[in-house]
């Protein structure tokens, strides 16, 4: 009951919060504005050794002015940091492990600099903590990896330090709230700033110090497809899924992924989708970036809603132009949200569909190569079925129906099953076999010093792959030989492929665990470029009645 | 090979050589010269040790449209880019020299033939120029080329097409601007030397290939029409630019010296007057002659769909 001296304090992070921002306050002015020249000076100020931070590295905008300031401290006072953040595309943020100034990594997608990541590891300049998915990254945000210090950007701040994200909010709301809520300190690069914001994003009293950064943020196109490159072989595969899964399941509750055969099947929604009688029963809800090629799916009617994990370049006005579709602000434009789209991704889908680099002959995916450590953003999340998951949609049911060995584990209760379809060529890019007898992430966690080889999506939870083989409707099979003997009938003539047994082949077939394309009728003639609806980026323009502006190097009129 | 009626609609841009070829002609009126089963092939990559095709990357053909006799020559880009050498050059060479002996053997066997009987050559281009592995041999095929069309004028209209991926550039570049006519489409690019040897030769600043809108408003058919470069521009698919060539095939030889860029005193004056107004605007970028020419909005004339720039553009006058 008495107090005493020794008394416990509770507040020695807000504390310990004022006494750096103190010693910044010199460099910070009105509307909490300072100067790009103190940049290095004030980063100096509030950042200590060993401190926890995060710079805004997104899938798309980047924090990249606060990223090279960060690399310029005085590395004598400023070390050891712990470095917690979504991505890692950018030189300079890996360039910070090699100068000596951050010692950790948590990330969740690596891009371009995979490679290095895997090198730091092994010559010991970085200390990796774990991959994660965003999900998991955020929410350990919010538990045992809070940053002390964020380095955020957004497009635009008024004059009291109010932040406009827009288009790309993306991953800043969550960051700001964790950081800024457990009394951590957040600083952000803007593009302008304005007297007047379209709306404000993140509330000035949530921002310690902002600077207009000397150059635009940079921004990657990443979700643009060129219809123009889309193959025929994809074509047929898309035409496969379309029949064999989206008519078969009925699919509402969409997200595609980043590759060229879900661009081909966005493409091929207004041409072979209204054939098979599809529009109104598949794709009504997606969780996507707004890519261009689902602008003739959009005109034409297919599509419900979309909410998006980022922006895309070029799109701006298209969505803005659409907001019945997509979700914008009282301004008129697109929010996105990562941390909200990935949710939805991971409980409210009924199918996710995506490719990927290899298969192993159990089912188990990665794209993680041996040198690479690359992560995979939010594939998990979607491509796996949610356990949690207790609301009820057709597909979903009828998914899990399709399990003959559901009542081994669950007796008699009934349960539903996302679909998680991984959709690729036997044989991919640089023609290497995608079937292989062992992953590559096996190689990488022993290269790399991993305690689990990186798998994207688990052989469990995978229930469909779609090949130019056919289908193999893994849900179906009742036992992991059955499984393997699936993967095998349309793996084609890679190492796995040529190991398929004929007369097995043709049981499956009968058993319709195996479609072919003729057992499915698509005539593998018509798999052919006039069947997209657009057959170029500058149809995609017609199509938005002009409103996509597509990035300059998409161009070719 | 799709049927004829599906080639019509075909995208232009998207179509191999020989579909450009078969489809640009009166359906059942195509004979190829010196096809595939023919085998003449380039002896310069074989000893190289490189692939070679049976057709040497390009398609020679005769046909109709119409009443007209149309010899057709059609480059293949997916073949070492299109790139001339010795047998394919000698291809052109005697495709052209073909309808210039069957037009004067025509003229002195009918003397009342009609415009529309007598024969043209359509060269669909998709070529970077010479093909580097037989320099020599594709340099002196430039050239032979050039002479046919040199011979060819007065008689025979050659009428240019580029639409293709590749392009037209590099010493074919040369041979199209020679040619009586050039129909091209939004998806074409006309030019001497390539983007990509502009950045490597004078720099990034001077020319930034990897900006394909620049590459394209710099090369491409749209700005290529502005210019005058171009004569007719139309839609990408076989049918319109077979339709562009059905307009053209029935004008007297006469009406194509108009269209002409090079070869007589007045084309040789125009030109010259285009190199002094460069010289005075210094334009930093195709959109500033875009607006010389009386486009007050060059922005949106990249965009804007093609039938409306059509009917919209002002094209530059020197």
């Amino acid at each position: 009951m008495s107090t005493n001296s020794t008394e416990k304090k509770w507040d020695r992070r807000s504390a310990d919060t004022a006494e750096r921002l103190e010693a910044a306050s010199r460099y910070i002015g009105p509307g909490k504005q300072f100067k790009p020249e103190d940049t290095v000076a004030l980063l100096e100020a509030v950042i200590r050794a060993g401190d926890r931070v995060n710079i805004e590295g997104n899938n798309q905008k980047q924090a990249d002015f606060l990223a090279e300031c960060l690399n310029k401290v005085d590395k004598s006072r400023i070390h050891d940091l712990h470095m917690v953040q979504s991505a890692v595309p950018l030189p300079v943020h890996l360039d910070l492990f090699e100068n000596g100034i951050a010692k950790k990594l948590d990330f969740a997608f690596g891009g371009p600099q995979a490679g290095r990541v895997a090198k730091f590891i092994s010559e010991g300049k970085l200390e990796l903590g774990a991959i994660h998915t965003y999900l998991e990254l955020f929410g350990r945000y919010f538990l045992d990896l809070t940053p002390k210090v964020s380095l955020i950007c957004a497009y635009k701040a008024d004059r009291e330090g109010n932040l406009y994200t827009g288009f790309n909010t993306e991953d800043t709301p969550t960051i700001v709230e964790a950081t800024k809520f457990r009394q951590g300190i957040v600083i952000a690069q803007v593009n302008e700033i304005v007297d007047k914001l379209p709306r404000v994003d993140i509330p000035a009293d949530w921002i310690d110090a902002v600077v207009e950064s000397p150059r635009p943020f940079f921004i990657e196109p990443l979700f643009t497809r060129d219809p123009g490159l889309v193959t025929e072989s994809q074509i047929l595969l898309a035409m496969l899924c379309l029949k064999g899964i989206y008519a078969e399941y009925e699919v509402k509750r969409i997200n595609h992924g980043i590759g060229f055969l879900t661009s081909a099947i966005e493409l091929l929604l207004p041409t072979y989708g209204e054939e098979l009688g599809l529009k109104g029963k598949a794709c009504t809800h997606m969780i996507l970036n707004p890519h261009p090629t689902m602008i003739p799916a959009i005109e034409s009617g297919w599509v419900d809603t979309i909410h998006c994990f980022g922006g895309e370049l070029g799109m701006e006005k298209y969505v803005a132009a659409r907001p019945d579709v997509f979700f914008t602000g009282p301004d008129g434009t697109l929010r996105s949200n990562r941390a909200y789209a990935q949710t939805a991704g991971h409980y409210a889908l009924d199918m996710f569909i995506g490719g990927t680099l290899q298969i192993d002959k159990y089912g188990n995916s990665s794209t993680a190569t041996a040198s690479r450590v690359a992560g995979f953003g939010g594939a998990p999340n979607m491509g796996c079925d949610a356990k949690g998951r207790r609301h009820v949609t057709d597909s979903w049911l009828k998914c899990g129906k399709e399990m003959p060995t559901l009542d081994r584990q669950i007796g008699n209760m009934p349960r539903g099953k996302r679909l998680v379809v991984q959709g690729v060529e036997t044989f991919g890019e640089g023609r290497a076999p995608v079937f292989v007898e062992e992953l590559d992430a096996w190689k990488l966690a022993e290269n790399a010093n991993l305690d689990l080889p990186p798998v994207m999506i688990y052989g469990d939870d995978l229930t469909h792959v779609v090949t130019e083989e056919g289908i193999a409707y893994l849900n179906r099979c009742a036992d992991i030989d059955a499984r393997m003997a699936a993967i095998r009938a349309v793996a084609g003539y890679t190492e796995i492929g040529i190991k398929a047994n004929p007369d097995e082949t043709r049981q499956l077939r009968e058993a319709g665990i195996v479609k072919t394309p003729e057992d499915l009728g698509v005539d593998r003639s018509r798999a052919n470029r006039s069947l997209l609806a657009a057959r170029n980026i500058r149809d995609l323009v017609s199509w938005s009645g002009g409103l996509y502006n597509p990035p300059a190097r998409f161009r070719n009129w | 090979m799709p049927k004829w009626n599906d080639l019509q609609e075909q995208s232009f841009l998207e179509s191999d050589a020989r579909a450009r070829a078969v489809g640009l002609v009166d359906e059942g009126t195509y004979t190829e010269l010196a096809g595939p089963f023919d085998r003449f092939y380039s002896p310069h990559l074989e000893v190289l040790g490189e692939a070679v095709e049976f057709d040497d990357g390009i398609v020679t053909a005769v046909g109709k449209i119409g009443k007209t006799p149309v010899f057709v020559i059609s480059q293949e880009g997916r073949f070492i880019g299109g790139s001339v050498g010795e047998v394919g050059g000698a291809k052109m060479v005697n495709t052209i020299r073909l309808a210039i002996e069957f037009h004067d053997k025509l003229v002195a066997d009918y003397p009342d033939i009609s415009d529309e009987e007598k024969p043209v050559v359509v060269i669909s281009f998709e070529t970077g120029g010479v093909r580097l592995h037989e320099s020599n041999a594709g340099l002196l095929a430039h050239a032979e080329v050039m002479d046919q069309l040199q011979k060819a004028r007065h008689k025979v209209p050659v009428i240019t097409l580029i639409g293709s991926k590749v392009g037209c550039f590099g010493g074919m570049g040369f041979v199209a601007a020679a040619t009586d006519a050039i129909v091209m489409s939004e998806f074409g690019r006309l030019g001497l030397t390539g983007p990509e040897v502009i950045e490597q030769e004078m720099g990034k600043e001077e020319f930034d290939s990897s900006d394909r809108a620049l590459v394209f408003r710099t090369t491409g058919g749209r700005h290529k029409y502005i210019m005058g470069d171009c004569n007719v521009l139309v839609h990408n698919t076989i049918g319109a630019f077979r339709e562009a060539v059905a307009k053209l095939a029935v004008l007297p030889v006469s009406e194509f010296e108009k269209m002409r860029r090079i070869g007589s005193p007045e084309a040789v004056e125009r030109q010259l007057r285009a190199v002094a107004l460069a010289a005075e605007m210094q334009p930093q970028d195709a959109r500033d002659v875009w607006v010389k020419a009386g486009n007050p909005d060059p922005v949106a004339l990249t965009d804007i769909p093609l039938d409306e720039f059509l009917a919209d553009v002002k094209r530059l006058s020197v």
